[in-house]
């Protein structure tokens, strides 16, 4: 689960705040998508709640012991990011020189999983996004659409409390875009993980189970999807 | 903090896993600048390994031959003269002190063997007290042959003697037809100027070294021949077991006339390190060169590393990889290049020493240990010290990049990656700026480095300056050494503010486009210009320096031989004195030469620590001695009570002596007053040499025995004169040469003396060369998307090729100016700060303008071939696929 309560930020030289008193929780096993227009700020959320940039004011609880990464060091947030957090980007970020299966494996090494459970794990998770026997390939080989996989895969391996997708389908064209977001959605909703999908289409907004529209003004329109 | 699910170690083990990754995809990677950061660590581990090998080797290679023919005594009562002797009466007096178990008297000259040509050492010792301190010196009897004992007159030879004289036997049975004794039984003719004696070889030395060439006698049958009467030339003493030595080297210090000293073991050794010591440290400063230069390759390869992999770094980031760890994995890394590079060191360290040694002797080339090819035996601590060495080295090269990897603000980075438009370019606009984890801009990380200030290169020259004023620190030049290291780091740190100011300006002008574009990025991307220059800066300056100062040095010595070797012809006797009919000879009507001035030569040891300082009598007028002595200041007048002594810089400096003062000069068995006249350049004799006059030399009752002759022949009769002298020469086996042929032989030996530095000075420059070509093609992979734009644009292969080498081109150009700037002045602190705190030795500074600017416009036409390889990378990038991945 993910709690945000009166989150604030302001870039110094910026002449008003970028967003305010946000407030907002996504429950275990929700899928709630943030829309919103250019330079609003959704990134910089993003960013906040993965605890790569600071916010100026709030809290931000995660996961079911409901830690305050805000209130956290840099070392102590990367440690959350590693057990709590699965990322998934528009442009993919595979690690090049790492085959499929050791980089849907990187967040099992980085939370400290028995070394027992690789194995077992990413291959149940290839096999569940469809690339069962692409574990021994490298990403070199790989379409948009088969990355994208991977990092789905990477990014539920470790099962963490909550995946943080930014425009997930952004770089695939309408046909890939439509089975990768079904994969994801299954597969998170699988595994009762709540997920924020940052997204510029309606078509992937409204596949959500929430929309959260950022405005200049603070946040908006928190209903169900299609409503 | 958030506490760690799971046992520690297991996390420990997994994150190992993950390191180990990474560093084998960045070795498969980036296989061509692993390497040669490998191969450059291990150069510099090899240098450093095999010159601490080669010099303890040949160290201790000395003192075994030393103890071999001193034995081990507690103390020597030896002469502070080498032409002076220890009185009988006064080694009976020690022998009576109940502290002292035995005292081994020892008389030892030099001779020539009949018609061998290298003089050898003739020992009398008295073979019952030799037994206890000398033992390596017992003579074994050869019971086959008819030959007399010792104490009947048998002589012994060692073997290195024996296999010698056999070998001269077979090439005179082979003129002569007879066999001159080389057996025991056999006769010897010994000759020490134009006396002779007859002895009877008895048998052989079994425990001497391979290499002496000895002769031992009974004491008495010695001094009977060779003198000298009622003295002897040393006391070896053993002390009763419980003595203190110290107290009584006191006691018996304050007791022992003036021309009489105590040596004891730690002098011997404090000498022998002494006699190559500043040699061994200059030797180990360049090793330390090629270290350094090792830790820069690595850093130039890890910092392109990290640019190259910022993405990747930070993607890990965000799943969770700590600063920390973001930082050691840089830093592993970096062991990961040292450790096997310093393994490869060491190996390579040891077959260099092997090499050096049976190439250039124990003392490479330094002329300290002439003759030794000593034994190389590695030991485990030094080895590990210099694998340490290595490893901290590439360690001190990952370091910073490792800091910027740490430093890293992640969401920025996983979005835009390295490269980034430089400070100028993404000046804060009205865009709000993102701000990273580090709360700094949202500019390039890499770009927002701090702006070097232009007063810290101004400061640091400043610091360089005054610590070339600073006296030398353990006798050793250090506080030059850091000089030199601030000079280097002010050209670095100058690099770009010279490449804003030079290309800044300049791509502003109106240019065709691959100029401009070139122009651009160098003006641009100070930081990358400076990773890339500055190997360039590093390698040049050192080698230009080297340069400069060795030119300065061949030019002040020859310069020097000029004046040292007035007259046509010399002839040399190797240390016996010149038979007295060859001087009679000299001085009838017949004698083919216009002018002949007599020179002998002894030693004085002013301190027991130190290595002597020769004692030079020559015949020389004493009111005009800079007609044959290079004088470096004023002639003065002694008073009318003291005999004048011209004394060399070396020791001048070594002693802290100056014109005008009265020196107590141990000579002739007391300590004579003589004023020093003036100070003379010296080249020859690194620990100094004090010139006396044969006239005042002789009144104060010293015995001239000429061991060298300068000839100036007859005008026109030079072929009659050589030719006057070879029968001379032959019979008596003297050295005879001209000017022209001591003065090639002199350079020769001083160009061989250089030739460990020229071998570094290319490995610099082919560091310097790979460190240009490494991080022009980083910087060309950064660019990619960059460079696919203006493929796209129009631009043709042919073009980004040419802006490319252009741009190699640039950086070469500022680093070999700044490399050239820093490396005169590198070569003058070498020249005015180094050589004379550490040798002695001072010259003018002479640059050798040609050569240098020749070797910067070969390095410029290396740099653009070495551009070739980054220009052919950016050409092969395929246009399309780097547009589709950048969108």
């Amino acid at each position: 689960m993910l709690r945000v309560s009166d989150l604030a930020k302001q870039y110094r030289r910026a002449s008003r705040p970028l967003f305010s008193a946000l407030s907002f929780a996504v429950a275990s096993g929700e899928i709630v998508a943030l829309v919103g227009e250019s330079g609003v700020g959704k990134s910089t959320l993003l960013n906040c709640i993965a605890g790569l940039e600071t916010a100026d004011r709030g809290a931000i609880a995660i996961g079911p012991q409901a830690l305050d990464i805000v209130a956290l060091d840099e070392t102590a947030r990367a440690a959350l990011r590693a057990r709590s957090i699965g990322f998934v980007f528009q442009a993919f970020h595979v690690l090049p020189t790492l085959t499929v299966a050791q980089n849907i494996g990187v967040p099992l090494l980085l939370c400290g999983v028995p070394a027992s459970e690789h194995t077992p794990r990413t291959q149940a998770l290839l096999e569940r996004v469809g690339l069962a026997d692409f574990g021994p390939r490298w990403p070199a080989s790989l379409s948009g659409g088969e990355l994208q996989r991977v990092a789905i895969a990477r990014a539920l391996v470790h099962r963490p409390a909550l995946v943080l997708a930014d425009e997930p389908t952004g770089n695939l064209d309408p046909r890939t875009a439509d089975e990768v977001l079904a994969l994801l959605l299954e597969r998170v909703r699988e595994q009762q993980t709540s997920a924020l999908v940052v997204t510029h289409s309606q078509h992937v907004a409204q596949s959500c189970d929430r929309i959260l529209t950022l405005t200049p003004d603070g946040l908006s329109g928190c209903g169900r999807a299609g409503e | 903090m958030i506490t760690m699910k799971g046992p520690q170690a297991g996390r420990m083990r997994a994150l190992s896993q993950l390191s180990w990754w990474l560093i084998r995809a960045q070795f498969k990677t980036r296989r061509a600048a692993t390497l040669l950061s490998m191969l450059a660590i291990a150069l510099g581990v090899a240098l450093g390994y095999a010159i601490h090998l080669i010099n303890d080797a040949a160290l201790s290679d000395f003192s075994r031959a030393m103890k071999s023919v001193q034995g081990d005594p507690d103390a020597v009562i030896a002469a502070r003269d080498s032409a002076g002797s220890v009185p009988l009466a006064t080694l009976n007096a020690i022998a009576r002190d109940p502290a002292v178990l035995l005292v081994a008297a020892v008389i030892e000259t030099r001779v020539r063997i009949d018609n061998a040509p290298t003089p050898v050492r003739l020992i009398g010792i008295d073979v019952f007290s030799a037994a206890a301190v000398m033992p390596d010196l017992l003579p074994r009897q050869d019971e086959q042959a008819a030959a007399p004992n010792i104490l009947d007159g048998g002589v012994y030879a060692s073997p290195a003697l024996l296999a010698q004289l056999a070998q001269g036997a077979k090439g005179s049975q082979g003129k002569e037809g007879k066999d001159s004794g080389t057996r025991a039984g056999g006769t010897l003719k010994l000759l020490r100027g134009e006396q002779q004696w007859l002895a009877t070889l008895a048998g052989d030395l079994p425990a001497a070294r391979p290499d002496d060439l000895l002769l031992v006698a009974d004491i008495a049958w010695v001094q009977a021949r060779f003198g000298p009467a009622d003295a002897v030339s040393e006391g070896r003493v053993r002390l009763a077991p419980d003595t203190d030595l110290a107290s009584w080297r006191q006691a018996w210090a304050q007791r022992l006339p003036a021309g009489l000293l105590i040596r004891a073991a730690d002098d011997d050794s404090a000498r022998v390190s002494n006699l190559s010591r500043a040699y061994r440290v200059n030797l180990n400063v360049l090793a330390l060169v090629a270290l350094l230069t090792g830790t820069f390759l690595v850093f130039a390869t890890q910092l392109t590393a990290v640019a190259q992999r910022s993405t990747q770094f930070a993607l890990l980031g965000v799943l969770g990889l700590s600063p920390r760890m973001r930082l050691m994995q840089v830093l592993l890394e970096g062991v990961a290049i040292g450790v096997p590079g310093a393994l490869l060191g060491l190996a390579l360290g040891y077959a260099l020493a092997v090499a050096f040694t049976q190439l250039l002797g124990g003392d490479l080339g330094g002329g300290y240990f002439a003759g030794s090819a000593p034994l190389i035996v590695p030991a485990p601590a030094p080895a590990l010290l210099f694998l340490a060495f290595g490893c901290l080295a590439s360690l001190a090269g990952a370091s910073y990049p490792a800091y910027l990897n740490r430093m890293q603000p992640l969401a920025q980075a996983l979005k835009t990656g390295f490269a980034q438009r430089p400070p100028a370019d993404a000046a804060p606009t009205a865009q709000p700026r993102q701000s990273g984890q580090s709360g700094r801009s949202g500019q390039s990380w890499l770009a927002r480095l701090p702006p070097r200030m232009p007063k810290l290169p101004l400061l640091l020259a400043l610091a360089a300056f005054a610590l070339t004023q600073l006296p030398p620190l353990f006798e050793l030049p250090l506080a030059g050494y850091a000089s030199i290291a601030l000079v280097l780091v002010v050209g670095i740190a100058s690099a770009p503010l010279l490449t804003q100011l030079l290309f800044g300006w300049l791509s502003a002008q109106p240019l065709p486009a691959p100029q401009r574009i070139a122009l651009q990025n160098v003006a641009q991307a100070p930081l990358m210009a400076q990773v890339a220059a500055s190997g360039l800066i590093v390698s040049f300056a050192l080698t230009a320096s080297m340069v400069i100062m060795v030119s300065s040095f061949r030019v002040a010595v020859d310069q020097w031989l000029d004046h040292v070797l007035p007259a046509p012809l010399y002839l040399r006797s190797k240390a016996t004195p010149l038979p007295q009919d060859l001087l009679n000879a000299l001085t009838q009507p017949d004698a083919p030469f216009a002018k002949v001035e007599r020179m002998a030569n002894a030693a004085l040891t002013i301190d027991p620590q130190r290595p002597q300082v020769a004692l030079l009598i020559r015949e020389i007028e004493p009111r005009d001695p800079a007609a044959r002595l290079p004088l470096t200041g004023p002639l003065l007048t002694p008073p009318a009570a003291l005999p004048a002594v011209w004394i060399s810089e070396p020791m001048a400096e070594i002693y802290r002596l100056a014109p005008a003062q009265t020196l107590r000069l141990p000579l002739l068995g007391r300590e004579v007053p003589v004023f020093i006249g003036g100070v003379w350049r010296d080249y020859g004799r690194q620990f100094g040499a004090v010139v006396i006059s044969r006239q005042d030399y002789q009144q104060l009752g010293g015995d001239f025995q000429p061991t060298d002759l300068a000839l100036w022949p007859l005008p026109g009769q030079e072929a009659q004169a050589s030719a006057w002298l070879a029968p001379w020469a032959d019979r008596y086996g003297l050295e005879v040469a001209d000017s022209a042929t001591i003065r090639r032989l002199s350079l020769s030996i001083f160009d061989k003396s250089f030739a460990v530095t020229y071998a570094l000075e290319a490995a610099a420059m082919l560091i310097g060369l790979f460190g240009l070509a490494v991080t022009l093609a980083a910087s060309v992979w950064l660019r990619a998307r960059e460079l696919a734009t203006l493929g796209a644009l129009g631009f043709d292969r042919c073009m980004l090729s040419h802006a490319v080498m252009l741009e190699g081109a640039l950086i070469a150009a500022v680093g070999l100016l700044i490399g050239l700037a820093c490396g005169v002045a590198i070569g003058a602190i070498l020249t005015h700060v180094v050589n004379p705190q550490a040798f002695h030795w001072r010259m003018a500074l002479a640059i050798p303008w040609t050569a240098v600017c020749a070797g910067a416009a070969i390095t410029l036409a290396a740099a653009v071939l070495a551009s070739r390889y980054a220009a052919r990378q950016a050409t092969r990038l395929p246009v399309a696929q780097v547009l589709a991945n950048a969108q």
